[in-house]
């Protein structure tokens, strides 16, 4: 009878389905029964921050449940979720996605015990999230191909590097930074930049380390990233990468400070738990090996610094606000108008 | 007594698939309004969106265009052509559907790094999309009336003639329908667009969720790809003729050995093999050389357990999926309606980018706390996102069963629901099962709606991949997307024995 093949082969499927289905959620089920536990939205990815959140939960025995994502798209979640949110604590990779849902009203306000340890400027006005780790803009550049380097981020609109720049304007860190810029020189100045940037014809990226890759590959001269890509991209090539980094002249916006940060949701029924593991991220030993393991600077031991680069408080950094960077609907409307994203 | 409450049956699934389909629309709806007026008028009437209008609609047309003389040119060789191990062939050229856009963009990158722009995109998306288009026409070559074809070629005509005036027009259907999914999908697709620089809607969406966290401006530029996409389904339902020709039994006996001439098969294996290289072996080549040039380690266990959980759970959104699509597909045999309107809608739904169904489901499911990141919900999600991948070939399936042989079976004094399950049905299976292979390996790579649905600490293989992608360990996802391929292979390889099946043992029995 062949009439029956399809139709067996379809129930066969479906049997398979459910009978998965219904091991995988009696095995998920049985791990729920906890009393001391801890929902975490990281959007830290898993690689980095996975071994510390393990090493807390033996240190404390608090069992945590970590939901991964991108930063922008999780704080896009909890705005949804608002008050329904299972999420204990938000930790972030930049401090834009922490200032929307604070913004939101969706965040606790920390003890001063946690406070304390970061300084103010690397933490949130409302306090209501703290700085977990420092991150610097930089530039990276083609040791072979750029000799003379620029000294300010207005050096860039020059015509020497019509079409050799690279930028990614779609990516947070890079709105941080003209979240800053739109700061200190308004919105009139701000645009002016963004037009010349754009009237030099930079290639256009997704991330930062597309960035660093291409000036490997020998397509940019010079490309605006984050501090600690140039690490991230060599060790996936498994080689040092042709690029260098370094900073702008002392005080010039490009030299940004921004950070990683966590937040406790303002629903979550375990408070003390979530604050326990804040102050578990900011514990010595936990930052140093951020320092050595991620190569972030430390937020609570200035005197730690990635290898080859000067000290936090040796960065010549912009005085930007960074619970101001929160507000990226300004930048994100300018960058809009100058038709960048 | 039994027919109504079949009836009832059927209406209560189909409203319920159109209950879900509305979700994010009404999630859309609420969110636009909410925005304020200004902003929405500089955000709608400025340059940068008609210039990302029009990016969007060249890069379908050209997609389309060209994945459908890709598609219905590999489906055809494959059908007429005698090819070697023709049954591994015809599996592995469904394979890209499986490999996520944004890990095949990524090794055409590690390859080229200029590699960007509109064309790079247009050779990405037409490669991964082709097999939409293939599928469909093959599906529809399986049950084309080769009777007609004989006679055609009797009366003088050559093969071409005879392929646009008798093969094609019975095949035409499904192959806009492919086009129609092919369609569909670059205007959802975000990882191709993004890393390649093309700013499409769904790229701009995206940007804006993520950037500004402007919920309302993201769901106004939403609403607009809702338009275009309702533009683009409502102009294939014009091109959908109804068929006449096909619906008699006889044909099921006669079935055309393939072509052998040797003049055909080198060109025919030639086009494979390039297809399969720059569609498959070389996307793959390049994560397999990358995992292995790196000190890359393959947790076996995670990967066995991330394999079957990725299974499970796009079986289980698959299932489902069948569940709602069955009665849909039913209820479009005849002239309804209602089942037309929630074709479309769900058509609709499946050109949203994964992030906007993500956030509507998460504002919805959120509310409901039992039900807020379980597999069930996830699983809906997918069913959700996918079911208008399997309408359209349940549709076609079921519109295919000689008519005659449901008359005789009612003759017979069988009733309609046996009918179906006796006769219209096993007809279809093959149709059906291919649809539900669809959402199976749609399932499987969906990442966005994923991260945001599913329960707190459960991995797909998707999941996984964008875990060591997103921090451009290239190397350590490998494995991940080698176990999604060779899963994708399985049921492919599956769906293609039906067939053989039928022309051998054609008859009705």
């Amino acid at each position: 009878m062949r009439k029956a093949k399809g139709v067996k082969r379809l129930g066969a499927v479906l049997f398979g389905a459910f009978a998965l289905v219904s091991t995988l959620v009696s095995c998920s089920a049985s791990t729920t029964s906890e009393s001391q536990s801890l929902t975490i939205y990281s959007g830290r990815s898993e690689e980095l921050i996975a071994p510390f959140f393990e090493e807390f939960s033996k240190e404390s025995g608090i069992k945590v449940d970590i939901r991964y994502g991108d930063s922008a798209a999780l704080a896009a979640q909890l705005l949804e979720e608002g008050a329904n949110s299972p999420a204990d604590l938000f930790l972030s990779q930049d401090a834009g996605s922490l200032g929307a849902v604070s913004a939101a009203n969706l965040l606790a306000k920390l003890s001063s015990d946690v406070l304390n340890k970061v300084e103010s400027k690397y933490q949130s006005k409302n306090s209501d999230w703290v700085g977990v780790t420092g991150r610097t803009r930089v530039f990276v550049y083609s040791p072979e191909r750029v000799t003379s380097l620029p000294k300010s981020i207005d050096e860039l609109t020059q015509s020497q590097w019509r079409g050799k720049l690279g930028i990614a304007p779609t990516n947070s860190s890079f709105q941080a930074f003209i979240s800053a810029l739109f700061q200190s020189r308004g919105e009139a100045g701000a645009e002016n930049w963004l037009n010349a940037i754009k009237a030099n014809e930079p290639k256009i990226y997704e991330k930062n380390s597309q960035i660093v890759e291409a000036v490997d590959g020998g397509e940019l001269d010079l490309g605006l990233v984050n501090h600690y890509y140039i690490w991230e991209v060599s060790s996936e090539l498994g080689r040092p990468v042709k690029a260098k980094i370094d900073f702008f002249q002392p005080g010039d916006l490009g030299n940004l400070i921004n950070v990683s940060g966590a937040g406790v949701m303002e629903t979550s029924k375990n408070k003390a738990g979530a604050e326990k593991l804040i102050s578990y991220l900011l514990s010595d030993a936990t930052q140093q090996r951020f320092v050595s393991d991620t190569h972030e600077y430390s937020l609570v031991l200035p005197e730690l610094k990635p290898e080859d680069l000067p000290a936090l408080s040796e960065v010549k950094a912009p005085a930007v606000d960074l619970s101001t960077l929160a507000d990226l609907q300004k930048t994100q409307a300018l960058l809009v108008k100058v038709s960048l994203i | 007594m039994k027919r109504s409450r079949l009836s009832f049956l059927l209406l209560a699934a189909v409203l319920i698939s159109l209950a879900f389909a509305a979700i994010p629309i009404i999630y859309l709806f609420t969110r636009a309004v909410s925005s304020e007026q200004t902003t929405l008028s500089n955000l709608i009437f400025r340059g940068k969106t008609l210039e990302i209008f029009l990016t969007t609609i060249s890069l379908t047309a050209a997609v389309v265009t060209l994945a459908t003389i890709l598609g219905v040119g590999l489906g055809w060789i494959l059908y007429n052509v005698r090819l070697p191990k023709s049954n591994l062939l015809r599996a592995l050229t469904v394979l890209p559907i499986a490999i996520p856009s944004y890990v095949f963009t990524y090794t055409w990158i590690a390859v080229f790094p200029g590699f960007s722009g509109f064309w790079a995109a247009t050779f990405v998306l037409v490669l991964s999309t082709t097999p939409y288009v293939l599928l469909a026409s093959l599906a529809s070559l399986w049950r084309v009336d080769w009777s007609q074809y004989e006679v055609a070629r009797t009366l003088g005509l050559n093969s071409w003639q005879t392929f646009f005036k008798v093969t094609f027009p019975q095949i035409r259907n499904s192959i806009a329908a492919g086009a129609l999914l092919v369609a569909l999908y670059t205007l959802s697709d975000f990882g191709a667009v993004s890393l390649l620089g093309v700013d499409t809607f769904t790229r701009a969406i995206s940007n804006i969720y993520r950037g500004s966290f402007d919920r309302s401006a993201a769901a106004v530029l939403a609403l607009i790809l809702v338009l275009i996409s309702l533009i683009i389904i409502s102009s294939e339902n014009r091109t959908r003729m109804s068929i006449k020709l096909p619906r008699s039994a006889n044909r099921l006996n006669t079935v055309t050995e393939p072509m052998s001439k040797k003049s055909l098969t080198i060109p025919a294996l030639l086009l494979i093999a390039s297809y399969l290289a720059l569609g498959l072996f070389i996307p793959m080549g390049i994560l397999i050389n990358r995992f292995f040039s790196s000190a890359a380690s393959i947790n076996i266990s995670n990967l066995f357990i991330t394999g079957l959980s990725t299974v499970s759970v796009a079986l289980l959104g698959a299932l489902i999926a069948l569940c709602l699509g069955l009665p849909l597909g039913i209820l479009l045999q005849q002239d309804s309606k209602l089942a037309k309107f929630s074709e479309r809608s769900l058509l609709v739904v499946h050109a949203l980018p994964g992030i906007v169904m993500g956030l509507a489901l998460v504002s919805f499911g959120s509310k409901v706390s039992w039900l807020y990141q379980t597999l069930l919900l996830l699983a809906f999600s997918y069913a959700l996102l996918f079911m208008a991948k399997s309408v359209g070939s349940i549709r076609t399936g079921l519109a295919r069963v000689p008519k005659n042989l449901t008359e005789v079976s009612s003759t017979l004094g069988v009733n309609r629901a046996q009918t179906f399950w006796r006769v219209d049905f096993p007809l279809a299976a093959p149709s059906i099962l291919s649809g539900v292979l669809l959402i199976f390996l749609s399932a499987m790579k969906e990442l966005p709606a994923t991260l945001m649905l599913r329960p707190t600490g459960f991995e797909t293989l998707a999941t996984q991949m964008w875990r060591y992608t997103s921090i451009s360990q290239f190397s350590e996802a490998a494995p991940y997307a080698l176990l999604l391929v060779v899963i994708a292979a399985i049921p492919t390889f599956l769906i293609n024995r039906p067939d053989k099946n039928t022309s051998n043992e054609g008859e009705i029995s």
